[in-house]
């Protein structure tokens, strides 16, 4: 195609594009411009529209508070043992109930089920699961056992984070993983009984290294997600015992709306986002170089 | 599809164009405190306003309600947006000095004053001004199991006991005494000995219920052991005082009673519903509660466990005397109201004796001067010992007002239960307090 052929395209490519470009120019770049101004201001709500500049202030604010280290902590914490706990017991759901799932397919749609639930109502139900005078939990504890664990309790907060906030999103995991499952050709399987693989030589050696990009794309969705976490949390603990379960991103929302410190709170949050950017692209670079020494 | 078809889609979308862009029935929309006594209170208020003759409809009240949960920073939001969503918005003492700047004074009916008296309406004024109608006014009661404290005064072997218990703990040996002449220490003793963890022969499982959890609200029950003690914000010159022994001490009861399990473990993530329903369930001796508990407390039908052996008297005292937070709720007008006028108009009626008595016969907490609260006082009772504590030991600690009082609040809630919880050492608590409330309040 000649560059003359070329240019009425472009021109409607450009015409078609016009609209998302205008969205993210709102929605994303406005917001992302009033906040590095916010970020380099002393700001507060009665003077919204008149930042006053005041140079790097807020950041070395955040860095040296250390609730900012500890909530960067939990939060990366977190994280990773939700991603890695989900992973795992979603891709042992996916590969062990996936015979049945094929026979009974309506399965699938009652294993969805808690990924309906929105995080604050999860929240909520296990405030009240866990109370110990009017849940279910502690009240049968309380009667075969004579005692109950402290659920919320300083030594056991964040592990009862953790397992509500697997609970709630195993079957995402499973999800992708019985698709990446199915999607892997019978004849593979087929061949490799023929050769005597054994069953969990072919798990380990085929069908594991076919699933891998599906895995790796999971545990980097399921890390994101528990790295920001905060509707469960701040409605479960409210951040406490003491400040133990204030992940980032209720960090910044109590420095923005509790403390009245919007600059602090967006400095943060642009901290936030260059790590994040960092991190991503770094693990893009990773997987491109990958990609590149395989072909 | 034919021209006429056409035609007739276009006339029907207009039409629906037309009825969602026509202003709605209701004129004046006020913003409430959902999902509690208040609610059932405005409600009812709300509609016998509207069933008023004399009320035009343009004028009449619409109510909205969005969750308690962090309802002050979506008001905040809100109103720093210049929302015009509400007309009317809830306004309370401690963040007066906070909304101020996105509200308008309002104008009071002649009858305000004898209904409501001097002090209460100064829990909605802010520099002079009249910023919002008292509706409710919260302090606290100590609500107590009266049938389990009547058998421990009576008891020689349980005096004796309760005896050891205070003089391990606490270090000085307590006889058991009434509630309404409890000191802290008094009350701490009492909690321990009513827990089955320091007493296996308690017949409660825990002897108090605290609530621990990271909350404004949770200081501000908890601010009255202090303040007993002689604890306040500042001192008149501006300096911040809470690094002090009156600090010092209370945070200490608490934490004795937390580390010695005269509280649950999971108190650390208790607020208000959860506090009560420990109560209710009959495994307590004891806790420092809103009045607004008081109605489902005694309710056979709600707490069939307690209700006919609770009662509740004021806070305990220390060495200071006896005192219990205060503060109002109320309705303010937003500056950025669509219709001020109406907003006005039942801002100013809100603020008469008839709709004091109909918000207080629907489970409101208006504090009414004795010649008014007398008219419900056989309905109400609870609202005659309400406008009593409030007057005898209510107390607003120095700042308690200003701009930054919320803020404030956060603070102390953060770093105090940061020090109940074991996160962080009590001279560390009230160091960084102090550092913070210097910045704030500077």
């Amino acid at each position: 195609m000649t560059k003359a052929q070329q240019r009425p395209l472009i021109q409607e490519f450009r015409l078609l594009a016009t609209p998302v470009v205008l969205f993210l120019l709102v929605f994303l770049g406005f917001p992302a411009i009033v906040n590095l101004i916010y970020s380099v201001s002393d700001v507060s709500f009665e003077t919204l529209r008149q930042p006053e500049l005041s140079g790097l202030k807020n950041f070395a604010a955040v860095w040296s508070d250390s609730a900012f280290w500890q909530a960067s902590w939990f939060s990366f914490r977190f994280g990773l043992l939700t991603a890695v706990l989900e992973c795992t017991l979603g891709l042992f759901l996916a590969i062990f109930l996936s015979p049945l799932i094929e026979r009974r397919s309506w399965l699938m749609a009652i294993l969805m089920l808690p990924l309906m639930v929105a995080p604050a109502l999860v929240g909520l139900m296990y405030r009240l699961v866990l109370h110990e005078f009017v849940g279910p939990v502690p009240y049968y504890l309380w009667t075969y056992f004579g005692a109950s664990l402290s659920f919320l309790g300083p030594g056991s907060a964040f592990w009862t984070l953790v397992v509500v906030e697997t609970l709630q999103w195993t079957p995402f995991a499973l999800l992708l993983f019985y698709m990446a499952y199915q999607a892997i050709p019978s004849e593979i399987a087929e061949a490799s009984a023929m050769d005597g693989a054994k069953s969990h030589h072919r798990l380990w050696y085929i069908e594991l290294p076919l699933m891998l990009p599906t895995i790796v794309v999971a545990l980097l969705i399921r890390f994101i997600d528990g790295f920001r976490v905060f509707d469960n949390v701040y409605v479960l603990t409210g951040s406490g015992p003491g400040g133990s379960t204030a992940s980032l991103s209720i960090y910044i929302y109590e420095a923005f709306f509790k403390q009245g410190a919007i600059g602090k709170a967006v400095a943060a949050s642009v901290i936030l986002f260059v790590v994040s950017f960092a991190v991503l692209y770094g693990l893009n670079f990773i997987a491109s170089r990958r990609k590149g020494a395989i072909r | 599809m034919t021209l006429a078809t056409m035609k007739r889609g276009a006339l029907l979308a207009a039409g629906i164009a037309g009825l969602l862009a026509s202003p709605a029935l209701a004129e004046v929309t006020v913003l409430g405190w959902p999902g509690g006594p208040e609610e059932v209170a405005l409600r009812a208020a709300a509609d016998a306003y509207n069933a008023k003759s004399d009320v035009a409809d343009k004028d009449k009240v619409e109510l909205l309600f969005f969750n308690r949960d962090g309802f002050w920073d979506k008001l905040q939001a809100d109103l720093a947006a210049r929302s015009k969503a509400f007309d009317l918005n809830l306004l309370a003492t401690y963040s007066i000095g906070r909304y101020a700047p996105f509200m308008e004074p309002v104008e009071l009916s002649g009858e305000a004053k004898a209904v409501y008296g001097d002090s209460v309406l100064s829990t909605m004024q802010y520099e002079g001004k009249q910023y919002g109608v008292p509706t409710d006014l919260s302090l606290h009661f100590m609500y107590f199991r009266k049938d389990l404290v009547d058998a421990l005064m009576k008891d020689d072997a349980a005096k004796t006991k309760y005896a050891e218990i205070s003089e391990k703990h606490l270090g000085k040996k307590l006889e058991p005494k009434a509630p309404g002449e409890w000191t802290w220490d008094d009350y701490a003793a009492t909690a321990l000995y009513f827990t089955q963890a320091v007493n296996p022969d308690s017949p409660t499982r825990y002897g108090t219920v605290l609530q621990l959890k990271n909350l404004l609200f949770n200081v501000m029950i908890w601010q009255s052991v202090p303040r007993a003690y002689g604890a306040n914000w500042m001192d008149d010159s501006g300096k911040i005082t809470v690094n002090s022994d009156a600090y010092r001490k209370g945070l200490e009861i608490y934490k004795l009673l937390y580390d010695n399990g005269a509280t649950p473990r999971d108190s650390l993530s208790y607020e208000f519903a959860e506090a009560n329903a420990a109560f209710a369930s009959g495994q307590v001796a004891a806790m420092l509660q809103w009045n607004a508990a008081a109605g489902d407390l005694t309710s056979k039908e709600k707490s069939p466990a307690v209700a006919e052996v609770t009662d509740t008297v004021a806070p305990p005292a220390g060495s200071e005397g006896r005192f219990t937070h205060i503060h109002g709720l109320g309705f303010g007008l937003n500056k950025n109201a669509e219709n001020k006028e109406g907003a006005a108009l039942f801002l100013k009626w809100l603020s008469s004796k008839e709709a004091a008595l109909i918000y207080a016969s629907n489970n409101g907490a208006p504090a009414l001067t004795p010649e008014v609260v007398a008219e419900v006082a056989d309905a109400r009772p609870d609202l005659v010992k309400l406008g009593e504590f409030a007057g005898k030991y209510g107390y607003v600690m120095n700042g308690g007002t200003s701009a930054k009082a919320l803020s404030v609040y956060e603070l102390q809630a953060k770093e105090f239960t940061g020090y109940w919880s074991g996160q962080q050492s009590i001279d560390d608590a009230l160091a960084n307090t102090e550092k913070g409330m210097a910045e704030l309040l500077k």
